[in-house]
């Protein structure tokens, strides 16, 4: 299994306050790898660097072998990492068929009468969103009038169609409730089946597991580990994430080194 | 990897909410759809109490103002969607126009430029687009609210105004552009006229007829195509009947010209109204699937609602006829000691309690409830406006006659809808009875208004308006009992429905257009008032359908409504949001250099005080044409609609003979009704999670 992201050693310094450090994971085609955390764990500096928004300050990033240095979220986007925000993902008085191609029109015609094709690009949005199976009856309809968990869904899909190789989810489930919660995990599923590599960010377990292939847990901008599926029942899966007693995390470090995983 | 999961699911039960939306309620969510409503309302307003208002001696004067507000109103709304004011939109106007004047002079202490025509109109239009473009790097660079940015714009644009022309020519005139090299030239493009008295054309109202009539008749068949569900195989037999009852309706039309006599004519109405009903019918068999029978069930308070409603409607003809019959000065007598509180308090109380239960059911979450619950208030409305506008004639006998017949005519209607909407919850053959008993009481209500008042507004317009919805009512009760509405998407004939209603609006608009362009020899014998359309309209019409196409069908429509809309997520999405924000602005100041040109040409000198204050009309008209105030969400066209309300208010207030400083009052009210209006919209279109 390749890898299509390794990140070695990843540090991000906000003047004196070190947001980041030390922060060391792999990414691979077809799984799903969960990056867990508490509030202020540096789960959002991890995403924005993955996704160009911020840049790293010390340690490697490498795509695909090669190492970089996203400039801009376009950057990355052009390079393949696609990440969908939980608030960020869509215009929601915009209809579906725009929010899918929005800044990637399909024009036809040539300047200055070129115009968005708006016949190719609403079948190709409803089909699109059926391969991953989502049943959008009319993509003309607004994408407020989606529930929360169809609007990820959307941007999951936007995202596997203009060629996402890495796809980043800022947690996904965080503010939707148990059934559109499942919705956005399968989808997530869809995205794995398809090829891509999936980063999962979350701060519920219960969530993680089920679709995570490997797991990585932040705590205080430090990772406390990857884990693989087989290595981490979902208990101690838990345990880690709820448990904020100094000596938890003591023994977990501990643990992790006997385990002989990545620290 | 692996396989692709199940492509195109069974409907997903994630879908409950998602029910298809029909015909009326999709249009209801359109931006401009309340804009259309109360156009005609105002419009319908002022026809009744302004003579001018009917004829194309009111009607041009009104396009002629609303041309250069529309103009910018249409630009403004561009760059309100895109989520950006700009308040020096009115003093660039004037601005744009003097400085291409002042180009062109060449007298003053400072000797003037002297240019000619052709260098100066470039010219200024390149000071418009640095000018947009100052404002845009402004707002975009500094984050400022573009409210306080362009607020320092309009100060600064006031001051050069007038400190330039004093500067230049010593006067706060600035004239005069026809001094300038290339007038002739350019008086074609930015100030040509078209005066209706110089052009004849005597087939003009048979022309306006049929494409009155043949445009709505589009027009039903495009919202039967997108309403009923589709036969598997097209009947024949209907495509035949269909055309007979359109060869009654074209007999109907010939024997009602041909003929001057009552008789004739009514022979002819009821011609014209059995064909009516009959192609309705054949058009249906012919292309959409029936449905079986239901049985025949009303439920309980049905029936008593719908005597109550003819009642009502009836005690309403009657009381109406009754007082004009009688003695006048008897009732007048029996309420004149406590008449000005018993009304203000009954109306007032009639109308909060029509206005809370018509709010209170478009706040419910059912979208065809939510349907009827606007139709509700917008109707109430026009009503209450009528009523305003006989209260203010309360001394006469007429005034409380209006107000009795209104209050009694409209409980009866409201009550037989309750009565229709009731039946329909059990069966929609009993639905269809109702109807046809409210088209019934129509054709009573139109027989009346037209044997009762002397006008001849009244005696024809009104009474073929309520008499050709009466025909309607029919025709769709009779079509929906026996057909099947769709349920579902149908794209061949949603796209069929859609351009058939283009067509038929087209040709509507092409009949009002030859009615207004032309004239005939028998109404130059009559002397009518000379009318003209100047070319500022044609502009108007262009930059609408041009804004209307950038929004709905290029990239930048697309990017403008995203950075309006959710501009970090489209900026994530790698959509240049500071760019499109700043060509933005200079769309709407290269619109106030079209104006500047326009208003230069018309006027031909110009106040260093022109436009100033004008930047407010243009919010105003681009918010009642349904663009918001935070961006995201609008239309041009609505926004040129708009512009057309304001016109009639400033046309129509002095036309009604009304003090014209009650102007900014209506401005105001009409502006309230709008934002309740959109608001209402904005939920419908975000409602979430």
């Amino acid at each position: 299994m390749s890898s299509l992201i390794e990140l070695d050693n990843i540090g991000k310094f906000y003047g004196n306050i070190i947001a980041l450090q030390g922060v060391t994971t792999e990414v691979h085609a077809g799984e799903v790898t969960c990056v867990l955390g508490d509030n202020g764990a540096g789960k959002s500096t991890f995403i924005k660097i993955l996704a160009g928004v911020h840049q790293h300050d010390e340690g490697e990033m490498k795509l695909d072998g090669e190492s970089v240095k996203f400039n801009s979220p376009r950057e990355a986007l052009d390079r393949g990492v696609a990440a969908v925000y939980q608030d960020l993902a869509m215009v929601p008085l915009m209809s579906v068929w725009r929010n899918f191609f929005l800044g990637a029109e399909p024009t036809k015609g040539t300047w200055p009468l070129r115009w968005v094709d708006k016949a190719k690009a609403k079948s190709v949005a409803k089909a699109e969103l059926a391969q991953m199976g989502i049943d959008i009856r009319d993509t003309e309809q607004p994408v407020g009038t989606l529930s929360g968990g169809e609007r990820q869904s959307v941007a999951i899909a936007r995202a596997v169609h203009f060629g996402a190789k890495v796809l980043i989810l800022d947690e996904p489930t965080s503010a939707l409730g148990v059934k559109q919660s499942g919705v956005v995990l399968k989808y997530t599923l869809a995205a794995r089946d398809r090829g891509l590599g999936v980063i999962f960010i979350t701060h519920n377990p219960h969530h993680a597991y089920p679709v995570g292939d490997r797991f990585m847990i932040l705590n205080r901008g430090k990772s406390m580990g990857n884990f693989a599926k087989a290595d981490l029942p979902r208990d101690e899966l838990v345990r880690m994430m709820a448990g904020g007693a100094e000596l938890d995390q003591l023994t977990h470090e501990l643990e992790s080194t006997a385990e002989g995983t990545d620290r | 990897m692996s396989d692709t999961p199940v492509a195109a699911a069974p409907v997903d039960v994630d879908d409950e909410r998602l029910a298809y939306r029909g015909v009326f309620q999709r249009l209801l969510v359109r931006p401009e759809i309340g804009a259309i409503i109360g156009a005609a309302a105002i419009w319908a307003f002022f026809w009744a109490v302004a003579t001018e208002f009917g004829k194309a001696g009111g009607i041009l004067p009104v396009l002629a103002v609303a041309s250069t507000l529309g103009i910018m109103a249409v630009a403004v709304s561009l760059l309100m969607i895109g989520g950006e004011f700009d308040l020096s939109s009115g003093a660039a106007t004037g601005t744009l126009g003097i400085v291409t004047i002042l180009l062109v002079k060449d007298v003053g202490e400072l000797g003037g430029a002297g240019l000619s025509l052709f260098i100066a109109i470039p010219l200024s239009l390149v000071v418009a687009l640095g000018l947009g473009w100052f404002n845009g790097t402004m707002v975009e660079r500094t984050g400022l609210p573009s409210f306080i940015v362009t607020l320092a714009t309009f100060f600064i644009l006031r001051g050069f105004k007038l400190g330039f022309s004093k500067l230049i020519i010593d006067n706060i005139t600035v004239g005069r552009i026809d001094e300038g090299h290339g007038y002739d030239f350019f008086v074609k493009i930015f100030g040509s006229t078209w005066v209706r008295n110089d052009h004849q054309f005597e087939a003009r109202d048979a022309v306006y007829t049929i494409g009155i009539l043949g445009g709505i008749a589009v027009l039903v068949v495009a919202v039967c195509e997108l309403n009923y569900l589709r036969k598997e195989r097209f009947n024949p037999a209907g495509l035949g009947i269909f055309l007979a009852g359109l060869a009654g309706i074209v007999a109907g039309i010939a024997v009602l010209h041909s003929t001057d006599g009552t008789g004739a004519n009514a022979a002819a109405g009821v011609i014209m109204a059995a064909s009516g009903i009959v192609a309705f019918i054949g058009l249906a068999s012919w292309r959409y699937a029936p449905q079986a029978l239901e049985a025949f069930s009303l439920p309980s308070g049905v029936p008593v609602k719908v005597a109550g409603g003819v009642g009502l409607v009836g005690a309403g003809l009657l009381s109406a006829w009754q007082l004009d019959v009688d003695s006048q000065e008897s009732v007048l007598d029996l309420v004149s000691g406590f008449r000005w509180p018993l009304v203000v308090v009954g109306g007032a109380f009639a109308g909060f309690v029509a206005v809370a239960r018509g709010v209170a059911k478009i706040s419910g979450p059912d979208t065809a409830e939510n349907a009827h619950g606007l139709f509700r208030v917008v109707t109430i409305s026009i009503a209450s406006a009528f009523s305003i506008y006989a209260f203010m004639f309360m001394t006469t006998e007429q005034g409380l006659r209006a107000i009795l017949f209104g209050l009694l005519i409209l409980a009866g209607f409201v009550v037989l809808g309750l009565a229709s909407t009731g039946a329909g919850r059990t069966s929609s053959t009993a639905k269809s009875i109702v109807q046809m008993v409210i088209a019934v009481s129509l054709v009573a209500l139109a027989f009346f208004i037209r044997g009762q008042s002397g006008t001849p507004k009244f005696r024809s317009e009104v009474f073929t308006i309520v008499l050709a919805l009466a025909i309607l009512m029919v025709g769709w009760a009779l079509t929906s009992a026996r057909f099947r509405t769709r349920s579902d998407i149908d794209g061949d004939a949603d796209k069929l429905g859609s351009r058939l209603a283009i067509g038929g609006l087209v040709a509507v608009f092409v009949g009002l257009a030859i009615k207004l362009l032309f004239t005939t020899d028998a109404e130059i014998a009559a002397g009518i008032p000379r009318a003209q359309l100047r070319v500022e309209f044609l502009w108007f019409v262009g930059v609408t359908a041009l804004a209307t196409f950038v929004l709905g069908r290029t990239k930048f429509g697309s990017w403008i409504f995203a950075v309006g809309g959710n501009k970090d997520a489209a900026r994530q999405i790698g959509v240049p949001a500071a760019r499109t924000k700043t060509q933005l602005f200079m769309i709407v100041s290269v619109a106030a250099w079209l104006v500047g040109l326009l208003l230069a040409f018309r006027l031909n000198t110009l106040q260093s005080g022109t436009g100033n204050g004008l930047e407010f009309e243009y919010i105003i008209a681009a918010v009642v044409g349904g663009t918001f105030l935070t961006g995201g969400y609008g239309s041009a066209f609505g926004a040129s609609i708009g512009a057309v309300i304001m016109a009639m208010s400033k046309q129509g207030i002095p036309a009604s003979r009304w003090n014209s400083d009650w102007r900014f009052a209506f401005l105001g009210a009409i502006l309230l009704a709008a934002v309740i209006a959109n608001n209402f919209i904005r939920t419908k279109a975000e409602a979430s999670r």
